[in-house]
């Protein structure tokens, strides 16, 4: 009996401290991208200024004149925000059909829907520029990444906002069409109020999907509509020039969404999984 | 009233579904239609295979001469050996991570947070950072070790006992990630990097609805925690691990910003990457591999289809 609870004594200290470290380690990577863009070019690669350095802003005052900054990161923001927007848009009625008035094919569709998310992008490279640069004279264009960042994410959120509704009770659903109530006046006054919570983490984590996607908005893309995937790929070697200025245009990409991402974890995997992880 | 309730629905779910039906199959008949013809972007001597057009129909020759391409089939074994690795890697730390964090502890709210970010790091800063910072053998934190490494042991070469310990000790080269035979390595470290923090988020979640009760009573009957863990904790998660391995699959399978960053798909290419090679020229070639790339991933989606079906509906 001593022995199991010396043993647990020890494991009640060991177990938090394994733990500690793992996370610390895998932090690690994304600390030391921080840390590095507070110094200067120079120092960056001098191995006596490796932990102790004059910490310098001058990495991060200087992005816009090195690296355009602000021009990629307004369109990041502006091609996310409105293919979410979109995005939900579309799904919110489309899930509400599904969910409070399914039919036989309702399950198919679903499946099918999903199904479309797993076709490989590379596939369909070459068509996707062909027609959207000698048919369409679309390419490079705003409208265009944000059809396709809708496009592709709109099977996870519709999955998504269909298990969120499946959640609510129909009898609230049907109660307002004893009322009367239009199909427009249910979506508005009762469902929207009621799934606000699952709407909202639906948009978080569609918003985080567009912002980090790197294989369409680089490849549709050269300069109007180029998002910020788009400027570090461009950036991708700098053979230890410029370690200082690469990491602080690096951070100023990620931040925004690591910080949404802490918000939203418990939302990722109902939505990564399809909700069948619970 | 009764056909009100019929059409409508339909009527709501229609744009979604017309949306994504013309997404999937206008770009993809037209893949299919390019795999069959002779159509490439520059061609002096035959001028009219670079406008695409039935009488240059070549039947299977684009999927003949694909397969007869040494590139796929390297690319094929590369794709998997680059998945399967991955897929390694972050289940069975996934797994340990998982049971670990599972426990109550001082901090334990912003472990997870700490574990988590990875993932929300986006791909191409993934690969720069990594690629740069830390693997790099002369400026990257590898160089730097390596080197540090290296002048320890030289200063300890000359004492009078460890000395001669230390004289048999060689002189530590760094390993270059962005060369041919090491890149693929680089791409499964950073990419199981970033997407350990998703399997350990997911069997978190499922831990959470393990049956306590048949824990506590296997405890009782002085069930050793090694075989607690087997026997109960592992078939528990039998299902999320097979979610976690195709929904990885599928991720992974269309790597790309990796490969480009790294060593710009040099000694480490994949089936996406065979793709965009192809299609600065040859578009037929560029569509028949697109072809097999759509067999691949529809494989490994009929079987994450049925796991997720199941559930659905209850």
């Amino acid at each position: 009996m001593a022995t199991v609870s010396q043993n647990s004594r020890l494991s009640n200290v060991l177990w938090p401290v394994a733990a500690w470290v793992i996370a610390l380690i895998f932090f690690f990577p994304i600390f030391w991208l921080v840390f590095t863009s507070f110094k200067t070019d120079a120092d960056a690669v001098k191995p006596e200024f490796l932990f102790f350095f004059t910490p310098t802003l001058e990495n991060y005052t200087n992005m816009t004149e090195n690296y355009d900054y602000w021009r990629f990161a307004i369109n990041s923001v502006i091609t996310s925000t409105f293919a979410t927007l979109f995005a939900l848009t579309v799904g919110v009625p489309a899930a509400y059909a599904m969910a409070f008035n399914p039919s036989r094919h309702t399950k198919d569709i679903l499946m099918w829907m999903l199904s479309t998310k797993m076709l490989p992008a590379a596939a369909v490279l070459y068509p996707m520029t062909f027609l959207t640069k000698n048919f369409l004279g679309i390419y490079d264009t705003h409208f265009l990444v944000i059809l396709v960042l809708c496009l592709i994410n709109l099977p996870i959120v519709i999955w998504m906002l269909f298990t969120y509704f499946k959640e609510i009770p129909k009898e609230i659903i049907e109660a307002g069409k004893m009322d009367g109530v239009s199909t427009w006046g249910e979506i508005k006054d009762i469902l929207i109020p009621l799934a606000w919570g699952g709407i909202a983490s639906t948009a978080l984590l569609t918003f985080i999907f567009c912002w980090n996607e790197a294989y369409w908005t680089v490849r549709l893309t050269t300069i109007d509509a180029a998002t910020l995937s788009t400027l570090i790929e461009g950036n991708r070697a700098p053979e230890g020039l410029f370690f200082g200025r690469l990491s602080a245009v690096s951070t100023a990409a990620i931040a925004p969404i690591v910080i949404l991402g802490w918000f939203c974890q418990k939302q990722l995997v109902a939505g990564l999984t399809f909700g069948a992880v619970k | 009233m009764s056909s009100n309730n019929r059409t409508l629905p339909r009527i709501l779910q229609t744009p979604a579904v017309v949306l994504l039906l013309i997404w999937m199959l206008v770009p993809l008949s037209m893949t299919l239609y390019f795999s069959f013809i002779r159509y490439v972007l520059n061609n002096t001597r035959r001028p009219e295979w670079t406008t695409p057009s039935p009488s240059n129909w070549r039947g299977f020759g684009n999927y003949e001469y694909v397969l007869n391409a040494k590139d796929f089939w390297f690319a094929i074994q590369n794709s998997v050996f680059i998945v399967t690795s991955i897929l390694i890697i972050t289940v069975v730390l996934g797994l340990g991570i998982a049971v670990l964090v599972n426990r109550k502890f001082p901090g334990r709210g912003i472990v997870r947070v700490l574990l988590i970010s990875p993932f929300f790091v986006m791909p191409a800063v993934n690969a720069v950072l990594w690629i740069n910072m830390i693997l790099d053998p002369v400026l990257g934190l590898n160089g730097l070790a390596v080197a540090g490494i290296n002048s320890v042991v030289d200063g300890l070469r000359d004492f009078p006992v460890l000395g001669w310990f230390f004289n048999l000790w060689p002189v530590l080269e760094p390993i270059s990630f962005r060369a041919t035979q090491t890149s693929a390595y680089a791409v499964i470290m950073m990419v199981a990097w970033q997407w350990t923090p998703f399997a350990v988020l997911i069997f978190m979640t499922s831990l959470q609805s393990e049956d306590e009760s048949q824990k506590e009573a296997a405890t009782l009957d002085g069930a050793s925690p090694w075989s607690q863990f087997i026997n109960l904790t592992v078939p528990h998660l039998a299902r999320p691990i097979a979610i976690v391995v195709m929904i990885q699959s599928i991720f992974h399978l269309s790597l790309y910003a990796e490969i480009e960053i790294v060593s710009r798909g040099s000694g480490n290419k994949n089936l996406p990457y065979l793709i965009g090679e192809f299609t600065n020229n040859n578009i037929g070639a560029a569509s028949a591999t697109g072809i097999f790339a759509v067999i691949l991933a529809n494989i490994i989606a009929i079987f994450l289809l049925r796991m997720v079906g199941k559930s659905l509906m209850d």
